[in-house]
């Protein structure tokens, strides 16, 4: 066999496979219908940190391993010098956007359209913390949840009639744990959590009763604290009201009516530190007004960082300090929490804390949620709620989302065809 | 010892802050080049903003006059960019599609973040629900909205509703526009199926009462209309074709079979019709704009054609749309133009898209990234590219209202700390 011979012969085998792959499409489908190739996988809850390809099948993860042959796909994304994690969950944020005047994040104009903020942004879930309460939940589900391409899900208000603002919100008449733990029970698939934000007042009553609510249920409880003054201890709320699992969410705020979480001395109050050994969690919820380097920078130095890191994404934070939840977590980055545990918390932390382990992870047979994320390395700003501004040198930005199985943005077209080489 | 030398320097700065007068300007953008085609401005220059105004723009102007100061060189600074084809009548109303349904977009969650400060709406309301709109939309945002109004009465609610010849009504629209010349500024046809010619000939009716454009979003019929005749015959000069480089069943393409930009297209233009990009999810093909713009056929204006099935797809925001004209070729003061002085033009609104002294301070600071690229049309296949705009600051009316690495903001480490314990200052509650 002399050398041409063997070229010739190279080259027809070649040419039949890429034909081949050719015909296997037009003739039986692909085995997969995605691959991610080439990306540097995290995926914590299955002590995942490595290069892996990541194949996509009925919109399930139909395998991670480190070597798939581009031909088993129907389509393939060339993910080398990205990050391919689990789509990102915010565990904080106001979607019952609606029409109804002065009805604020309740079907209000304060919330936002979920799908105008999540994909763009590498997530592929949003809870809504508070927006609607157990009677005007129906009303959020047929409006929102049913029709989002990005799965929502919700933590009710203990007011019945959910985030409306004003004294709607202040009506311990319409705060009642066991209508809400039905409804909560009755949505089991969409409610993950029971809300308390915005009370002002020295009375434990919301809380209380968001506790009895969420015990019943067996969900967690939210708690946007404060707004009495003198404020309420926020150690007998973290140490004695809340239990194991709940959330107290604005943990870098300082904000009028709460006490921070760093005191006038620069340290973390030891009763937070002992709240969090006792299982409370801490959420960023940055909003546009609950996140103030002048707390992340002493609390992160001092270790105490976030288990989840959200956006509180609203009309008055979407265009502030907030911007996204990518910018959110490319702070805690440039405070030197490591890639691995920023994208943790937005993953299997974050479903672990809303008791969904089938979400934030990419073992095979889970439900298709994928982000592929880039780390722009450069000179960046990022700014606060009292608008101070901090520099850094990485930024994450979303190249690609996939849920349930579908590239749902794709800001450089990785996943498709030259124009010029396409058959349509 | 040092404790009071301290306290004497903060009582001088005190007193030095006190005797200082109000700064002359409230923002200026130091550095950047700017690019307002209107004025035939295309270099490095300082824009100072006072009272929601521009009031200078000078090669250099002294940072101590402004009370806050974002450094921007090595961006371009250019009018706040207008999107001339925009769904933004976001509703919860079953079965309203983009006139108070779920299918339109919401103005303030796209505009900013993208360098706009104008979102016109094209047809999600009709005479009869503009009410609505303005209530629900226009009061609300905080970009500034504007609208054609659509021929038929009930607007874009989709299915029947946009069939119904019966509910296009010439004078009442019209008189509709006339009463809210500040929103109204044409009247859009759209989605008709049919051979009739009634809805653009009522639609130019009105725009001639109104004294407004109309935009047309063409075809619908097997076989498809004349789009010669609608270009030449029922358009005016002024008036506009949007979707210029789709290619769909029942609308004739601007390039024809043999890859030419049709002769009645070009004589169009030259009549003064205007071409507009509306690139939506499925009016903006490389196939088309490839060979259009090879052979000069370059956008009037480059409009984004918002709405939920768009935001994600291959459309993304006006800026990802303005990266493809560029990466075809198109000269970025061109493209520029096409979406500052020229979309205020078509609209007639030439109070708009320039930086000229007395102007509403409406900007946007641009970067131009370079690396690699890539861009989806709507048929799903990709171009590639090495340059891609991003927006670094927004600002509309002088307020500075996207900031994406916080140039116009201080250090958090020199902000004064302010004292959780005092009472509240008196201040604006932020939204």
């Amino acid at each position: 066999v002399n050398l041409a011979h063997l070229l010739a012969r190279i080259s027809a085998i070649v040419v039949t496979l890429l034909l081949g792959s050719h015909v296997a499409d037009a003739q039986q489908p692909a085995k997969y219908s995605l691959l991610i190739k080439g990306g540097h996988v995290i995926d914590a809850r299955n002590g995942l940190d490595a290069v892996r390809d990541v194949a996509i099948a009925d919109g399930k993860i139909a395998a991670v391993a480190a070597d798939i042959p581009a031909s088993d796909a129907a389509r393939v994304v060339d993910a080398r010098g990205l990050y391919v994690t689990p789509g990102l969950i915010d565990i904080h944020a106001h979607v019952f956007w609606g029409t109804e005047a002065n009805a604020q994040y309740g079907n209000g104009p304060s919330a936002v359209p979920p799908d105008s903020h999540s994909f763009r942004s590498g997530q592929t879930t949003l809870v809504d913390v508070g927006g609607s309460g157990w009677r005007t939940f129906p009303q959020f589900k047929a409006q929102v949840i049913d029709r989002s391409r990005t799965r929502v899900l919700a933590f009710l208000n203990i007011v019945g009639d959910g985030m409306k603002g004003g004294p709607i919100e202040q009506n311990l008449g319409d705060m009642d744990a066991k209508l809400t733990a039905q409804r909560a029970r009755q949505f089991r698939e969409h409610v993950v959590g029971v809300k308390v934000a915005h009370y002002m007042g020295a009375e434990w009553d919301p809380v209380t009763r968001a506790v009895a609510a969420g015990r019943e249920a067996d969900i967690p409880v939210m708690i946007d604290f404060g707004g009495n003054n003198p404020p309420q201890s926020l150690d007998a709320l973290l140490n004695t009201h809340l239990r194991p699992g709940d959330i107290l969410t604005h943990m870098y705020a300082h904000v009028r009516g709460r006490m921070p979480i760093v005191n006038a001395q620069g340290q973390v109050e030891p009763y937070v530190i002992a709240a969090r050994k006792r299982g409370v969690i801490f959420d960023v919820g940055h909003g546009g007004g609950s996140f103030l380097f002048r707390q992340a920078v002493p609390a992160t130095k001092q270790g105490f960082w976030p288990d989840v890191i959200s956006t509180d994404l609203h009309i008055g934070s979407m265009n502030a300090g907030m911007k996204d939840i990518l910018n959110v977590m490319s702070k805690l980055l440039n405070l030197g929490m490591p890639l691995q545990d920023v994208v943790k918390a937005n993953t299997s932390r974050a479903a672990e804390v809303i008791k969904r382990p089938e979400l934030g992870h990419l073992g095979v047979g889970a439900e298709a949620d994928v982000a592929v994320l880039g780390v722009r390395t450069g000179e960046f700003g990022f700014v606060d709620s009292g608008g101070g501004q901090m520099p850094g040198t990485q930024k994450l930005e979303c190249e690609l989302t996939v849920r349930a199985g579908q590239v749902v943005w794709d800001l450089n077209g990785r996943s498709r065809p030259l124009w010029n080489e396409g058959t349509r | 010892m040092m404790r009071r030398t301290l306290a004497t320097l903060v009582v001088l700065l005190a007193a030095h802050a006190a005797a200082a007068q109000t700064p002359r300007y409230s923002l200026l953008l130091k550095g950047g080049h700017v690019l307002d085609p209107k004025n035939g401005v295309n270099g490095v220059m300082d824009v100072a903003i006072a009272d929601g105004k521009v009031a200078a723009v000078a090669a250099n102007i002294d940072a101590a006059e402004a009370a806050r100061v974002a450094n921007v060189a090595g961006l371009y600074v250019v009018p706040g960019i207008i999107d001339l084809h925009a769904h933004v009548f976001i509703g919860s109303e079953p079965d309203s599609y983009l006139s108070n349904g779920d299918v339109g977009a919401h103005a303030d969650s796209h505009s900013f973040r993208s360098g706009q400060t104008t979102l016109v709406d094209v047809g999600g309301p009709g005479w009869r629900n503009f009410a609505q709109f303005k209530t629900n939309i226009v009061d609300r945002a905080r970009t500034r909205v504007l609208a054609f109004i659509n021929i038929v009465g009930h607007g874009m609610r989709g299915g029947p509703y946009e069939q119904d010849l019966g509910d296009m009504d010439a004078k009442l629209t019209a008189q509709r526009i006339l009463a809210n010349k500040d929103v109204l500024v044409g009247i859009k046809v759209a989605h008709y199926q049919g051979a009739e010619w009634e809805p653009v000939t009522r639609a130019v009716e009105a725009g001639r009462i109104a004294d407004v454009p109309v935009m047309i979003d063409f075809g619908g019929n097997e076989p498809p209309q004349s789009l010669d005749a609608l270009l030449n015959t029922h358009l005016r000069p002024g008036d506009i074709l949007t979707h210029m480089y789709a290619h769909v069943r029942g609308r004739h393409p601007i390039v024809n079979a043999q890859g030419q930009v049709e002769p009645y297209v070009i004589a169009a233009r030259k009549r003064g019709v205007l071409f507009d990009v509306g690139h939506g999810g499925g009016s903006f093909l490389f196939r088309q704009a490839v060979p259009a713009t090879q052979q000069g056929f370059w956008p009037d204006v480059i409009s984004t054609d918002l709405h939920t099935c768009s935001q994600n797809a291959g459309m993304k925001d006006i800026l990802n749309v303005m990266s493809k004209m560029l990466v075809l070729g198109m000269p970025l003061n061109d493209v520029i133009r096409a979406n500052t002085a020229k979309a205020a033009e078509v609209i007639k609104r030439q109070d708009l898209g320039h930086l000229g002294v007395g102007a509403e301070a409406d900007v946007a600071v641009l970067a131009l990234r370079k690396g690699e690229f890539g861009f989806i049309d709507s048929s799903g296949n990709r171009m590639p590219g090495d340059q891609k705009l991003e927006c670094e600051l927004t600002v509309k009316g002088g307020q500075v209202v996207w900031d994406l690495n916080g140039r116009s903001h201080t250090l958090w480490s020199e902000q004064p700390v302010e004292d959780m314990n005092a009472p509240p200052p008196a201040r604006r509650r932020t939204r």
